[in-house]
């Protein structure tokens, strides 16, 4: 059969079904990112309904969207999403602050990097949680120690991957800065921190991955506030449904940050200038 | 545009390998007139695009002294413009803020800086392209480019090297005739590395020949301009000329 006998008549329903959907996703991008998931609930729901689990352990995604309505209405939820991106928000900013400078002066001096890149592996390799046991001592359940895990987790990926960019910006293009008569504070400007920024961007990506990871953990074991409390202090009252909950929350709030902040970024920096390749 | 001149220059490197001192260049002295074209060529090795770092202030020189317009010099610095075998344009800027990159440098304000890069891009033929990000062009554009950004910032003396090495061969014989019609209408002072005997002889007033890091030979190059592939693959002169620099760099 050859393709000039399908087309005898206009398109098939089959190809009018996929330039419809080629068509609606390219107006509504967030339609691409949603259409998947159809099967994935209704899955979820015939395994509810089917009754293969008691009801209070496994429930229906109805009862999920009805747990939001009720948390919604009586401001549990937007209270705890705030209080967990401030903190995400802050974290990450602190993060930035250290991480980018850190990772210019790693990246550019050959003698900073000998000293320090050694103790960045080290401390990098202490994962978040892991300092918790030591940080609950030194400052007890609260925000300090929140914060504390939220910079760490944040600050390595942004300084190692700084680091990364640093050192991949062509020497060439370092010299032809010079030999056009910018100073070195210039071509750190000019030369070095965009040719950087994909992998800063990159750095950052990540931080906020793990960082929110963290977050999230953290909450849960020393907070009073957030959707990682919001998780486990349901897990104490038995309501698997806002466990359920928050878990789907966490999951479209990363796509949100990721496709109106971090993509818009990538699109706007590496991709454009060709450094990155798609 | 300036004189450029050479004098006893010499480079060592320390191996921390073999814990011994290599020497790269022995000894050159060399004079580039102002506004003259000199192409220096030799075989791999031979330490021609050391030198061209050094003068460039890429590279400290152990020994000797580099003078631009008599002044000695040390460090890169915008007198001394450079066009590099692979292009080094800045991909997160356009065409156009490559090119008014160095301006910008010397504190020129914007609109007059993008007028001086706009006149050096219709030197070229990019005026069409100035919009445009380097890796959406080709690699003859991006050297057109590399070329017209180190002009565009009037330095003393222009050092290019290898600039046309990794272009095709097409797209280089235009470039070749595109820098000879630019350096007769511009008269900059030209120092031009390069491993390909016939450029150096087709672009140059003079053809200097490196070997094992000193001067081996000095041909001048009496050919008429305005020079074009279409007549000189053909001249007799042109042949024996590059049959001389040849029989030198292979003997060096």
């Amino acid at each position: 059969m050859t393709r000039d006998a399908d087309s005898g008549d206009g398109p098939s329903r089959w190809q009018r079904l996929r330039g419809a959907y080629v068509r609606w996703t390219a107006r509504w991008p967030v339609l691409a990112a949603l259409v998947p998931f159809v099967p994935v609930v209704a899955l979820w729901a015939l395994v509810a309904e089917a009754g293969v689990f008691p009801r209070v352990f496994f429930p229906g995604p109805m009862e999920v969207v009805r747990s939001f309505g009720r948390l919604m209405y009586n401001g549990m939820l937007p209270a705890y999403l705030e209080d967990s991106v401030v903190r995400l928000a802050a974290g990450t900013a602190v993060g930035m602050a250290i991480g980018i400078p850190l990772g210019l002066l790693v990246g550019l001096s050959d003698r900073a990097h000998r000293l320090l890149w050694p103790i960045l592996l080290f401390f990098q390799a202490i994962g978040d949680i892991a300092w918790l046991p030591i940080l609950l001592i030194w400052f007890g359940f609260g925000l300090t120690t929140m914060t504390f895990v939220i910079v760490y987790t944040v600050l390595f990926p942004v300084v190692l991957n700084t680091v990364l960019g640093v050192r991949s910006v062509p020497l060439e293009l370092h010299r032809a800065a010079r030999s056009l008569g910018a100073s070195a504070p210039r071509v750190l400007w000019e030369v070095v921190l965009p040719g950087a920024l994909p992998n800063i961007v990159t750095g950052l990506r990540n931080g906020l991955g793990y960082g929110w990871r963290a977050l999230i953990a953290a909450e849960m074991i020393v907070g009073t506030s957030g959707i990682g409390f919001l998780m486990f202090d349901a897990r104490r009252a038995g309501s698997v449904v806002e466990i359920m909950l928050g878990m789907v929350v966490l999951g479209i709030l990363w796509y949100v940050v990721d496709s109106w902040v971090l993509a818009p970024i990538e699109r706007a920096t590496g991709q454009r200038w060709g450094l990155v390749t798609r | 545009m300036k004189s450029l001149s050479i004098s006893n220059l010499a480079k060592t490197y320390f191996d921390p390998f073999t814990g011994s001192q290599v020497t790269a260049i022995h000894d050159i002295s060399l004079t580039i007139d102002a506004g003259d074209f000199v192409s220096v060529v030799g075989p791999s090795g031979c330490g021609k695009t050391t030198m061209l770092n050094m003068i460039a202030g890429f590279l400290p020189a152990s020994g000797g002294r580099i003078q631009v317009d008599g002044r000695s010099v040390s460090g890169p610095g915008p007198d001394r413009g450079v066009v590099f075998q692979s292009f080094a344009l800045f991909p997160w800027r356009t065409v156009l803020d490559n090119v008014a990159f160095g301006p910008k440098m010397r504190g020129i304000p914007k609109a007059k800086r993008h007028e001086i890069a706009r006149e050096y891009l219709a030197l070229a033929g990019l005026s069409h392209a100035a919009d445009r990000y380097p890796n959406e062009l080709s690699g003859g554009m991006q050297q057109r480019v590399g070329v017209v950004r180190a002009l565009a910032n009037e330095p003393d003396v222009l050092l290019m090297d290898e600039p046309f090495a990794s272009v095709d061969a097409q797209t280089r014989m235009t470039l070749q005739e595109e820098l000879t019609r630019i350096w007769q209408d511009r008269r900059p002072t030209v120092l031009f590395i390069t491993h390909d005997v016939a450029e150096a002889v087709f672009l140059a007033n003079r053809v200097v020949v490196l070997s094992k890091g000193t001067v081996f030979g000095d041909v001048a190059v009496p050919l008429e301009r305005p020079r074009a592939w279409s007549r000189l693959i053909e001249d007799g002169d042109f042949k024996a000329l590059s049959a001389q620099v040849l029989q030198l760099v292979r003997a060096a």
